[in-house]
C-alpha cells in the first residue's frame, strides 16, 4: 500500500530518514513550512527557507523515490515577531504562485494572540486569491479554544471548509472539526499529541472521512516512520484496507489536489529514481555508486 | 537575595527603587568579591566601555567574554552584599545567575545609566538577538532593573515563545517581571507554557495574584485534555485550580 505523509518536515531530517520511509512505503510527502527552533532575524532567510523547500529539497525526495510537496506561510509562532511578520507577507505572493506548493500553511494560532489573528486572516485571504488550499496548525497550548477559534475565523473569512486541513486534533478537538465541512489531520508523536493506539480508538469511532494522519517529524523528538507504524496498528486491530488506505493514501492525495499542484495519476506511477541528477551541481551522494531506478542503493561506487 | 521560593504565596513584588547605577554596583560586588586582580582589571575596562559615552563594539565584546573571564560560578554572596541588594529592592535570588550572568547584567545597568531611551532598546534588543543562551538569560533578568521596564514588554513575550528550556525560565522563573507588566493574555501563555514542559509554576513569582478565571478555564481545559487522551493530570494544574490537597 502506498502511504502519505502530509506533514513532515524533511529539512531536519537526514537521507536514512528518507531511505527508511521510502522502505516503508511513504511515496509523497507534504513538507510545510515552519518555524525554525528559534526565531528568525531577517526576512532574507525567509527566502532561503522557501527556496529550499522548493528546489533542494524536492531534489533530495526524488532521489529516494519519494514525491515531495511544499506548503509556505508566515507560521503562527512567527506571526508574533515584528521584525519578519509584514515582510514575510510581502513575500508570499511571490512563492504561492510556483509549481508544487499545495497550500498555504502552516497558519493559525499558537498564543492566540491578536497579531497571530490578523495574519491567520491573510493568509486565508492570500489562500483565496491564489486559489490554493490550506493547512491550519492547531496550538499545543488552550488546544480546544484555539481550534474553535480557527473554525470560527474560518467561517468569518467566508473560505470553502473543504479546501481547510485542520491538523494536531486529539480526543476533545476532532468531532469540532468533523462537525464543520473541514477536513482533520493527525499528528502522531512518541510523547504529545496523538499517538498510535488513540489513533486506532479515533478511527473505531469516527470512520476515515476526512480524516488524516501525519508524524509532524521535525527537529525534535518525533519519528518519520509514524504513518506506517500507526497503519500496521490499524491493520493489527481489524481496521479494514478500504478504511486504511483512505487515511493514508487518498484521502491526502484528494486534499492537496485541489491545489491543481498535485495529479494523483502521476502519483500512482512508480517514481524514476536518478542518483546521477545534481542540483545546482550539488549531489546528495558522498561516494556511493548512483541508484538509477529499481538498483540497491549505497553501494560503493568502483574507483571511489 | 535568598534561595527563598515562596512564591505561591508571594504578592506581585515591588520593583527596585535604586538607580541603575546602584543596582550595577551591586550585582557587581558580587563577581568582584570573587574576581582575581587580572580579572577585575578586565571588569574595570568593561565597565568604562559600558559607561556614557558607550563603546559599543567594546561593550559588545566585553559582554560576550564575560563567560570566558569570570566564570560561570554561582557565587556564594557575603551576607553585607546580599543586604546591600535587598535594600536596593532586589529580593530575589540572583547568585544562580552566575559570575557572568551577574557582570552582564551589571554592565548592561552602566550602559542603561548613560543612555537616551530609545538608544537603551536598540542595545537591550542586540544583546538579545546576537546573545547565545546565557546572553538572552542575562538581558532577560536584567529587563526588571531597567528604567521604564514595560518598554520590554514585546521582547520578554517574545523570549517566552523559546523552544530553548533555559532562556524559558530565565524570564519565567524567579523574575518579577512577567506578573508587574506582561498582559493577562501573555502572562497565562506563559503559565500553561511552563506547565506544559514541566517547569514548576511555584517558580512564577507574584503567580497567586495573577490567577484569574481564564488562566482556571485554561488549566480546567488542559486537565480535560489531559485526560481525554489517558494521561495524567500534573499537580500544577490542580495548584492553578486551587484544589487543595491535589499533591499526595
Amino acid at each position: 500500500m502506498k502511504l502519505f505523509d502530509p506533514h513532515i518536515h524533511m529539512t531536519s531530517r537526514t537521507t536514512l530518514d528518507y531511505e527508511a520511509m521510502a522502505h516503508a512505503g511513504i511515496a509523497a510527502i507534504v513538507e510545510p513550512s515552519f518555524w525554525l527552533g528559534q526565531p528568525r532575524t531577517h526576512v532574507g532567510t525567509f527566502e532561503d527557507y522557501f527556496g529550499g523547500l522548493l528546489g533542494w529539497e524536492r531534489f533530495r525526495a526524488s532521489q529516494f523515490g519519494v514525491h515531495h510537496f511544499c506548503t509556505l506561510s508566515l507560521n503562527p509562532k512567527e506571526a508574533n515577531n515584528r521584525r519578519v511578520a509584514p515582510g514575510v507577507i510581502e513575500l508570499l505572493p511571490r512563492y504561492l504562485a510556483k509549481d508544487g506548493v499545495v497550500a498555504v500553511g502552516e497558519i493559525g494560532f499558537d498564543d492566540q494572540t491578536p497579531e497571530e489573528e490578523k495574519y491567520f486572516a491573510a493568509q486565508l485571504e492570500l489562500a483565496l486569491r491564489f486559489d490554493l488550499p490550506v493547512l491550519v496548525h492547531t496550538p499545543h497550548r488552550d488546544k480546544k479554544r484555539g481550534t474553535e477559534r480557527s473554525l470560527a475565523l474560518v467561517r468569518d473569512v467566508g473560505f470553502p471548509e473543504g479546501r481547510v486541513l485542520i491538523d494536531h486534533n486529539t480526543e476533545e478537538t476532532l468531532p469540532l472539526v468533523l462537525a464543520t465541512g473541514c477536513w482533520a489531520g493527525h499528528s502522531i508523536y512518541p510523547f504529545t499529541k496523538m499517538d498510535e493506539p488513540r489513533m486506532v480508538s479515533l478511527v473505531k469511532r469516527y470512520g476515515s472521512e476526512r480524516i488524516l494522519i501525519n508524524s509532524a517529524a521535525d527537529w525534535g523528538v518525533s519519528d518519520p516512520l509514524k504513518v506506517p507504524k500507526t497503519v500496521a496498528l490499524m491493520r493489527e486491530s481489524g481496521i479494514a484496507d478500504t478504511e486504511i488506505r483512505r487515511i493514508a493514501w487518498e484521502n491526502p492525495v484528494a486534499f492537496f489536489a485541489q491545489s491543481g499542484q498535485l495529479d494523483p495519476a502521476a502519483l500512482e506511477a512508480e517514481p524514476a529514481i536518478d542518483q546521477s541528477r545534481l542540483f545546482e551541481g550539488n549531489s546528495v551522494l558522498r561516494g556511493q555508486a548512483p541508484r538509477v531506478s529499481g538498483a540497491p542503493a549505497g553501494a560503493p561506487r568502483p574507483g571511489a | 537575595m535568598t534561595d527563598s521560593k515562596g512564591a505561591r504565596s508571594s504578592p506581585v513584588l515591588p520593583l527596585p527603587a535604586a538607580p541603575p547605577l546602584e543596582l550595577a554596583d551591586g550585582l557587581l560586588a558580587l563577581v568582584r568579591a570573587h574576581a582575581s586582580a587580572a580579572v577585575l582589571d578586565w571588569l574595570a575596562g568593561a565597565v568604562t566601555a559600558a559607561r556614557a559615552p558607550l563603546d559599543r563594539r567594546a561593550f559588545a565584546t566585553a559582554f560576550a567574554l564575560a563567560g570566558r573571564r569570570t566564570g560561570r560560578t554561582a557565587p556564594e554572596p557575603a551576607p553585607a552584599d546580599a543586604a546591600r541588594l535587598r535594600a536596593a529592592g532586589v529580593t530575589w535570588p540572583v547568585a544562580s545567575w552566575g559570575l557572568d550572568g551577574l557582570t552582564r547584567s551589571g554592565l548592561l545597568l552602566h550602559a542603561a545609566a548613560g543612555l537616551a531611551p530609545g538608544e537603551l532598546e536598540v542595545l537591550v534588543e542586540e544583546c538579545f538577538l546576537q546573545g547565545d543562551t546565557r546572553e538572552r538569560q542575562a538581558v532577560l533578568r536584567t529587563v526588571a532593573l531597567l528604567p521604564d521596564p514595560a518598554r520590554f514588554v514585546p521582547l520578554a513575550v517574545d523570549a517566552c515563545r523559546t523552544s530553548v528550556q533555559p532562556v524559558f525560565e530565565a524570564i519565567a522563573c524567579e523574575n518579577p517581571f512577567p506578573a508587574l507588566y506582561f498582559s493577562e493574555q501573555s502572562f497565562n501563555q506563559m503559565v500553561l507554557k511552563a506547565v506544559f514542559i514541566e517547569v514548576a509554576v511555584e517558580r512564577i513569582l507574584g503567580l497567586t495574584a495573577r490567577i484569574t478565571p481564564e488562566l482556571r478555564r485554561m488549566a480546567a481545559d488542559y486537565a480535560s485534555e489531559r485526560r481525554a487522551a489517558g494521561r495524567s493530570v500534573p499537580d500544577d494544574v490542580g495548584d492553578l485550580l486551587g484544589e487543595k490537597g491535589s499533591r499526595p
